[in-house]
């Protein structure tokens, strides 16, 4: 094994169903899922010599992901294409008792997901690789080079904004 | 309250990939794997870094001062230029001659993954992350590995696409195509590395809507020839392609040809093999249809031979082989003309009129490059513009013992494309 392949062996291969999970879970659409991802291992390739040297490169890498997807997801609701689009590709059961909230869930979904789409880059970023990724905050600061408690900022905006974003969201359907 | 907004996120967020997803992002994973293990060691980031930042300022520099604000016009063709160079995979098809439909199809997938595949059936599979290829010659059901060669032509085909300008010399126009409106931009001069002589236009027509390359329209006019025009179509930039196209193991059913080690290639071999036109006069001959392997041949001349000697007829000129496909081709000698033949013989008129030839000085039995040869006899036939019209034929003169004499005339029917 060369270098190279003990590189990617040590620093892409433990993660590598993260990376398509993180990518998945914030497209949601195969093509856009697709083009975040080669956008993601093109901005790795760019960086590897940074990705290899860094202290949590893991952590470096999902970021990388993450920002791609979020990119894309930013993207589609910027140009009101997110909800347009029939949002999640998940399966709705026809039949069973829990239809209706399986569709709520579903729209909640897209909800979240829209209003995360609404965020700032390092807000959503921040709050994606805290909660979705289970990232400690030491690890993502190492990632998007700040300090630890400007994470946590970034985290608790984040936070606070989605709040705002969802109740807005939900307002008219309670007229 | 933070938990939950946290659980909110994560119900939104907690969804299993796909399988199908899956699959396009572990393909992903794979080319990217290889281009990560073929990236080169970086010894001297210190320079590199400083060399990077140089660069960076002449771009911005020149960014900032020389390069006058684009026309949206321009942009659609920039965009499309940028989207050939950066694609991870190309995919179109060359169209040398529309009757008879001669043409080829390529593919790339980077990082360095090449498929040539030629109308007269010949395909060659590339792997430049290892410098390996296959060449498969579907007609023979035979293939040659060969490793540490790039394949010149392929390299030329895909400059052509991969290596446009940046900007285009001429904006041609609007054209329709279907519901696409297309817009024409035209190069007067050919792309670097792409070995075209005599370019006189280069026509890249783009998707107004998609920003991506249609088609491109190639004129060529060499000296003292005829303008001859080829067409680079079914252009797909940034598509799926299946890897197994660019597999290097031999098809079932194909057989290795191995090249003598102790002899070098013969000339001919090259792309620049070149046909002279002449004036052939008709000739008849009884024949043996044939049908399956190539390697039938002696055996089947064997049989017209003592068909004609039991007969008391002499032949007339060394014997020879016409080829439509391997399902249809026939192989005997020339005869005096009345000579009448039996099944499973036939006797068969070689028409006189224009034809396209040359004489290769080798042992008839080192053919183990005839679809090469064929395949170079054809674009020489069509960069002088003649079009085929008629089956390639091949006349073995010399002495069955001494293989100094022997020679193989490779004849083609031709006539003067329009």
């Amino acid at each position: 094994m060369n270098d190279r392949q003990w590189e990617y062996e040590r620093l892409i291969t433990p993660i590598e169903d993260r990376m398509m999970r993180a990518v998945w879970r914030i497209s949601r659409d195969p093509d856009d899922a697709d083009d975040a991802f080669q956008e993601a291992l093109l901005t790795v390739w760019k960086r590897w010599d940074r990705v290899r040297r860094h202290p949590n490169p893991h952590a470096l890498v999902l970021h990388i992901c993450i920002n791609a997807a979020h990119d894309v997801l930013r993207r589609k609701v910027r140009q009101g294409k997110w909800l347009e689009a029939g949002a999640l590709p998940e399966d709705i059961p026809d039949s069973s008792s829990s239809t209706l909230q399986d569709i709520s869930g579903a729209e909640q979904s897209a909800h979240v997901l829209r209003a995360i789409g609404l965020l700032s880059k390092n807000q959503a970023r921040a709050i994606l690789m805290h909660v979705v990724e289970d990232i400690p905050y030491g690890d993502i600061a190492a990632a998007m080079d700040c300090r630890e408690s400007t994470v946590r900022k970034h985290v608790a905006r984040a936070r606070a904004r989605l709040r705002t974003l969802l109740a807005q969201q939900e307002e008219p359907s309670h007229a | 309250m933070h938990d939950d907004m946290d659980e909110m996120i994560r119900k939104a967020t907690q969804v299993e990939v796909p399988p199908d997803v899956e699959d396009r992002l572990r393909r992903r994973l794979t080319e990217f794997r290889t281009s990560v293990e073929q990236r080169p060691q970086n010894h001297r980031p210190a320079l590199r870094v400083m060399a990077m930042a140089a660069a960076l300022l002449v771009v911005v520099a020149v960014g900032l001062v020389l390069i006058p604000k684009q026309s949206s016009a321009s942009k659609v063709y920039a965009a499309a230029a940028a989207q050939l160079r950066s694609s991870q995979s190309l995919e179109y098809t060359i169209v040398l001659n529309a009757t008879p439909y001669v043409a080829v199809e390529i593919s790339f997938l980077a990082p360095g993954f090449r498929r040539i595949n030629c109308s007269w059936g010949i395909e060659v599979r590339n792997d430049g992350t290892t410098g390996k290829q296959i060449a498969l010659f579907h007609a023979t059901r035979n293939y040659v590995v060969e490793g540490g060669k790039q394949v010149e032509s392929s390299d030329d085909f895909l400059e052509q696409l991969r290596s446009l300008p940046q900007a285009a010399d001429e904006v041609l126009g609007e054209q329709r195509a279907g519901d696409k409106t297309l817009i024409g931009y035209r190069l007067h001069q050919a792309p670097p590395n792409t070995g075209i002589q005599g370019l006189t236009a280069f026509d890249i027509w783009v998707d107004a809507a998609t920003r991506e390359a249609h088609h491109v329209d190639i004129t060529i006019q060499e000296e003292g020839k005829p303008t001859h025009q080829m067409h680079i179509q079914n252009i797909r930039s940034g598509a799926q392609i299946d890897r197994s196209m660019f597999d290097l193991t031999p098809p079932a059913g194909y057989t290795a040809i191995v090249p003598p080690a102790s002899s070098p290639a013969p000339a001919q071999n090259k792309w620049d093999l070149r046909a002279e036109i002449v004036q052939t006069g008709a000739l008849a001959a009884v024949v043996m249809p044939m049908s399956g392997s190539y390697l039938q041949t002696p055996a089947a001349l064997q049989q017209v031979e003592a068909y004609l000697k039991a007969r008391g007829v002499t032949p007339v000129g060394p014997p020879l082989g016409r080829y439509w496909s391997e399902q249809h081709w026939e192989t005997g000698y020339p005869v005096p003309p009345g000579i009448q033949a039996e099944a499973p013989f036939q006797v068969v008129s070689l028409p006189a009129g224009l034809a396209a030839s040359v004489v290769l000085n080798n042992p008839w039995g080192k053919n183990s490059d005839s679809n090469w040869r064929w395949g170079a006899f054809l674009k020489s036939v069509i960069e002088q513009g003649y079009q085929p019209a008629g089956p390639a034929t091949e006349i073995w003169s010399g002495e069955d013992a001494r293989e100094s004499t022997q020679s193989t005339e490779m004849r083609m029917p031709v006539t003067r494309a329009n």
